[in-house]
């Protein structure tokens, strides 16, 4: 017999040795999962988060886009088809019909702080199209947005109801007293007042300088809108993983109308 | 041989140790590696997104400072007006700028060339409005921008990330709309903006243009964006009568005019900017009060009565109190327009301040502004003005708001206001005379203090009866060309999809 084989059984581990392994593998497997999987609720919220920003990013740049072009046509265009342009550059409700309009924050049902209607011809190049109503409406928390021909004698916002589709999911802006609590405790920044944010704020033109438009008096009027300042609040769909908190963002813009009116 | 096999269990050992730590340690590495990446990546992302919306934002404004710098510079009484800066570049003001007469201004990087710039970023909605080809087949200008102009290119300052802006005329079939409502959306017909709608007929009111810009972004982001604008015209008296004379019960006009000159006329009968006859006709005088009526008549010899014609039989003068708006019946209101066209002006002369006793200006001061038919001015003296022997033309609006002393060896085809003193003298030879219409208001008295109330003060004309020239024709077409503009006013705006 070889030394070699003589000696091989002591080559082996001990039970000893064996269960300290296995026990110390599975201490650092087990610390190495854990990791992970906060690792993974964490990318989760995150992506959640980040899908719900893009969403409202996209959201916001569409509306920006809309507002500033709000008008197009504007009424110089002449001709006597009013389906060809814009009579005002937002439209209102109720009572479209009559030149009366009617007051933000007071008697008007749209344009309002969660709902906005913008009379513009998206597509001026194509020589059939005609100007329409777009129209953002907040419905719960999910921010819609539909848009419809533009009918004289009709009214834009029973119009454009039928139209309505989701926009973006989660919209938070217009959330209950307790809802708004949890939201600050997170946010402290968030929900300044306590309050519903409103998603449309509205400055008119006054001849002078311009105000916010419940500020204006007299000019205070759909006619008048100049600046729509767009504030939108998006939670993830999930609170945070790991602490348990909602996750919010809040992403601001301003459309300018420069369109006559 | 026990202490070789001794040394090859420890080796063994040592090995296998080594082996799990390395495993382990590569594990768990990988794990931290799957995390970070995974934080780095959302992270990433996320900036992205806010840079996004930012360049988006900031390509947005900074086309829009395309369509701001082309406005304003067509303004004349802006410094760096094309007019000034750019000869050429457009036609001149008052003149139609056709339909396949496109402008360019261009906005160069630092390390970009003026020439390439189209071919860079090339213009391609011009064919989507005009047609296919209609580019190429285009006359083409460009001038630099501000930013590329002295004193602006001498500072170390990025201007705008504009591009190019462009300025060209519009027709129905460029802006598909039918103005006229005839079926046929015309394409070679300039429009319009008669103040509240598009017109095909030039004599409604100033051109529409059309100032589209694009700007490019470093990153790739390009907005285009287009604004139809138009020049906004101050709003001036009413022109009822070749000669309008202001006066109130209280003063009354001074009046007369030459005697021995049997070609001398005021008339009514409306001209074209050739001297045609148009067949509208207004009044050959118009004043405010009976009273004033009474007193021109009188004040034009007997036989040359019958030269002063237009909407009422020969002499044709007339009160135009009832039809005149009230907002200008009084000294502070039409002193408050002549203030609004001094603003607005091409040329004031003398410049700064207005001092009394009022400075006397001659006619050489007009010389050096080379107005003609192709450069009508507004021009504001604030003082007395003597075009004694000046023997050019004028053109455009010529406001006095001390005594203008006329000669008949001039030509001022335009608007001629004579608002301040009111007083207009002339006694000198030639044949020439004023085409447009000219009014002549007392507002104030001769230290320069506004007349009080609502009172007119009375306007005096005092032609002497040896002066000669043809006298006063009403045109619409002239008043028309010499209608001073306060601002381009946007029409609209949108933003072009790409």
């Amino acid at each position: 017999m070889s030394p070699a084989s003589r000696n091989s059984p002591q080559l082996g581990f001990t039970l000893i040795e064996l269960i300290t392994a296995l026990g110390i593998f599975l201490l650092v497997c087990a610390a190495a999962f854990t990791l992970l999987a906060s690792s993974q609720q964490r990318y989760q919220t995150e992506s959640q988060v980040l899908n719900s920003f893009q969403e409202a990013r996209l959201a916001l740049d569409q509306i920006v886009r809309d507002v500033n072009d709000a008008g197009y046509p504007p009424p110089t265009y002449a001709g006597t088809d009013p389906t060809k342009f814009a009579s005002t550059p937002f439209a209102w409700s109720p009572n479209y019909t009559v030149p009366t309009t009617c007051t933000i924050d007071g008697s008007c049902i749209t344009p309002g702080d969660f709902d906005i209607i913008i009379e513009t011809n998206p597509t001026p190049q194509d020589p059939a199209s005609q100007v329409q109503w777009i129209r953002y409406q907040l419905q719960g928390t999910t921010l819609m947005r539909g848009a419809a021909l533009k009918q004289p004698g009709n009214d834009p916002a029973i119009d454009t109801a039928a139209f309505l589709a989701p926009l973006v999911q989660n919209v938070v802006n217009n959330s209950s007293a307790t809802q708004i609590a949890q939201f600050q405790a997170a946010y402290p920044g968030m929900f300044p007042t306590g309050n519903p944010v409103p998603i449309f704020s509205y400055t008119c033109d006054t001849g002078n300088v311009p105000l916010a438009c419940p500020a204006a008096g007299t000019n205070n009027s759909p006619a008048n809108i100049r600046d729509v300042v767009v504030t939108l609040i998006v939670a993830a769909p999930l609170p945070d993983a790991t602490t348990g908190q909602p996750r919010i963002v809040q992403l601001v813009g301003r459309g300018r109308r420069i369109n006559p009116n | 041989m026990q202490v070789e096999i001794k040394a090859r269990r420890i080796n063994r050992k040592r090995r296998t140790d080594e082996g799990i730590a390395l495993l382990i340690s590569i594990f768990v590495l990988l794990l931290i590696s799957v995390v970070a990446i995974a934080l780095v990546v959302s992270s990433g992302t996320e900036s992205a997104l806010a840079g996004n919306y930012r360049s988006s934002t900031g390509v947005y404004y900074a086309a829009l400072s395309g369509l701001e710098e082309a406005r304003g510079r067509l303004l004349a009484k802006n410094p760096d007006s094309f007019t000034t800066t750019a000869p050429g570049f457009l036609p001149s003001p008052g003149t139609t700028l056709a339909i396949g007469s496109v402008a360019y201004v261009l906005n160069p990087g630092p390390t970009e060339v003026a020439a390439n710039l189209l071919t860079t970023y090339p213009d391609t909605e011009y064919d989507n409005e005009f047609g296919g080809g209609s580019l190429a087949g285009a006359t083409v200008t460009t001038t630099n921008s501000v930013w590329n102009r002295s004193p602006l290119n001498g500072l170390n300052i990025p201007g705008p990330l504009y591009k190019w802006a462009r300025i060209n005329a519009v027709s129905e079939k460029s802006l598909n709309i039918d103005v006229d409502a005839d079926g046929n959306p015309d394409s070679l017909t300039p429009l319009y903006y008669d103040g509240a709608h598009f017109s095909n007929n030039p004599s409604v009111g100033p051109q529409v243009l059309e100032i589209t810009s694009l700007a490019a972004l470093p990153n790739g982001s390009q907005k285009l964006v287009q604004y139809l604008a138009a020049p906004v015209p101050i709003t001036l008296p009413p022109f009822l009568g070749a000669l309008t004379l202001s006066g109130s019960p209280a003063n009354g006009v001074a009046f007369h005019a030459p005697a021995s000159n049997s070609f001398y006329a005021v008339k009514g009968n409306d001209q074209d900017c050739n001297g045609t006859l148009t067949g509208l006709n207004y009044l050959a005088v118009g004043v405010f009060t009976n009273a004033d009526m009474n007193a021109v008549i009188n004040g034009i010899p007997p036989a040359v009565r019958a030269s002063y014609t237009g909407f009422n039989s020969a002499p044709d003068v007339a009160n135009i109190a009832p039809a005149f708006p009230a907002s200008l019946e009084a000294p502070s209101q039409l002193d408050a327009l002549a203030q609004t066209i001094a603003q607005y002006a091409d040329v004031t002369i003398p410049s700064g301040p207005i001092t009394y006793p009022l400075p006397t200006v001659t006619g050489s001061a007009l010389t050096p502004l080379g107005m003609s038919s192709t450069n009508l001015l507004t021009v504001v003296v604030n003082g007395n003005l003597d075009i004694s022997n000046w023997s050019n033309d004028g053109y455009g609006l010529l406001l006095v708001i001390g005594k203008f002393t006329y000669d008949p060896d001039t030509t001022w085809n335009g608007i001629i206001l004579v608002i301040g003193q009111g007083q207009v003298d002339g006694s000198h030879a030639q044949f020439k005379q004023i085409n447009g219409a000219m009014l002549v208001a007392k507002t104030r008295d001769s230290l320069g203090n506004l007349l009080p109330g609502s009172n007119l003060g009375g306007a005096s004309v005092q032609f002497s009866d040896s002066m000669q020239g043809y006298g006063v024709r009403h045109s619409d077409c002239w008043i028309q060309k010499s209608q001073p503009s306060s601002n381009f006013k946007i029409l609209s705006f949108h933003e072009i999809s790409q």
